[in-house]
């Protein structure tokens, strides 16, 4: 099973990546308070939607957990756990644990 | 070799889509609630229900080091309930939504993501002519096919960014399971109001689907094609 810091790690990486596919300069160099979507956050709805995917991947070939990020809040600007890279590894790692 | 995610392949429909694309080459992953029907190479199965959340997110991730990418989907799963609205129990009502509006939703979610490297993703959903029609005896079949067609053209518009395109085929009565039970008044009736009057067969529903793949139809989506002439 995966710690948080394991689960950090794995996004920060798919965070950097998916900037630089997309030159997204702002999350270039991603740490944990990075902002990702809305308010401040640098990515638009396509590019989350391909992080999410991509942490889905990530999350499957690295610690063989099947997990879904889909989220009811994720438009909520407060409670979103898309918000920030924190809140993302905190709702990655619950799902893990579930 | 592309390869195809088709629902509800243990029988009708799609153990047909399933071996006609099977025999086209294509490398197919199919899916019921129970054992495979289908013995071949190119064929995986997958024994589960189609609105069941977690089995449907454990396939997806097994294709994705299987197949390491989807090229399309034909959202083929689907159950009817043939009855009047005041003697239908809400416990069918919530069996049919469960599977032809959650389990369509749920393939279309996982899977669009395993499409995100093809830059041609192919969805094609399953209606029905019930809806246009507004049988009698078909409520909570038509609402739930009807809430496909909203499904389709809404995703067609969030996954165009993605380069996947979302249309949907909807079928005449074919002489399938689906339809068996259903009296032959009631079926003279419907076809009555087909602009060409006869039962669709497999081969109208294959032929229909193969235009929504082609490459040359990545220009196409948003759209639902009733079979015989129903509009």
């Amino acid at each position: 099973m995966p710690n948080r810091s394991d689960i950090e790690a794995l996004i920060l990486e798919s965070v950097r990546t998916l900037a630089e596919d997309f030159e997204i300069e702002a999350l270039l160099k991603p740490t944990a308070e990075s902002a990702l979507y809305g308010n401040d956050g640098a990515l638009d709805s396509m590019a989350l939607v391909n992080l999410i995917a991509d942490i889905e991947d990530a999350v499957s070939e690295h610690f063989d957990a099947s997990i879904a990020l889909a989220d009811e809040k994720a438009m909520s600007a407060k409670n979103s756990p898309y918000r920030n890279v924190r809140s993302l590894t905190d709702a990655t790692l619950e799902r893990i644990e579930a | 070799m592309k390869s195809i995610v088709i629902t509800g392949t243990r029988k009708g429909i799609g153990k047909a889509l399933a071996e006609h694309y099977l025999n086209a080459g294509w490398q197919v992953a199919g899916c019921s609630r129970g054992d495979s029907s289908i013995d071949h190479q190119a064929y995986t199965h997958f024994s589960l229900d189609v609105s069941d959340e977690e089995a449907v997110i454990k396939m997806a991730r097994t294709l994705k080091k299987q197949f390491g990418k989807v090229d399309a989907l034909l959202n083929n799963a689907g159950i009817a309930s043939m009855n009047h609205a005041l003697l239908t129990p809400a416990s069918t009502v919530n069996r049919i939504l469960q599977t032809n509006v959650v389990g369509t939703f749920l393939f279309c979610r996982e899977m669009a993501k395993l499409m995100r490297g093809t830059q041609a993703g192919r969805i094609v959903n399953f209606t029905t002519v019930a809806h246009p029609l507004n049988l009698e005896g078909e409520a909570i079949y038509a609402a739930s096919k009807a809430a496909v067609e909203s499904l389709t053209r809404i995703l067609a518009c969030e996954l165009a960014e993605l380069t996947i395109t979302v249309n949907a085929v909807g079928p005449t009565p074919i002489e399938t399971d689906l339809i068996r039970g259903v009296p032959s008044d009631k079926m003279d009736a419907l076809l009555a109001r087909q602009a060409i009057q006869r039962m669709g067969d497999v081969n109208d529903v294959i032929n229909a689907v193969d235009f929504f793949l082609r490459d040359e139809s990545d220009f196409i989506t948003g759209q639902v094609l009733y079979l015989g002439g129903v509009c």
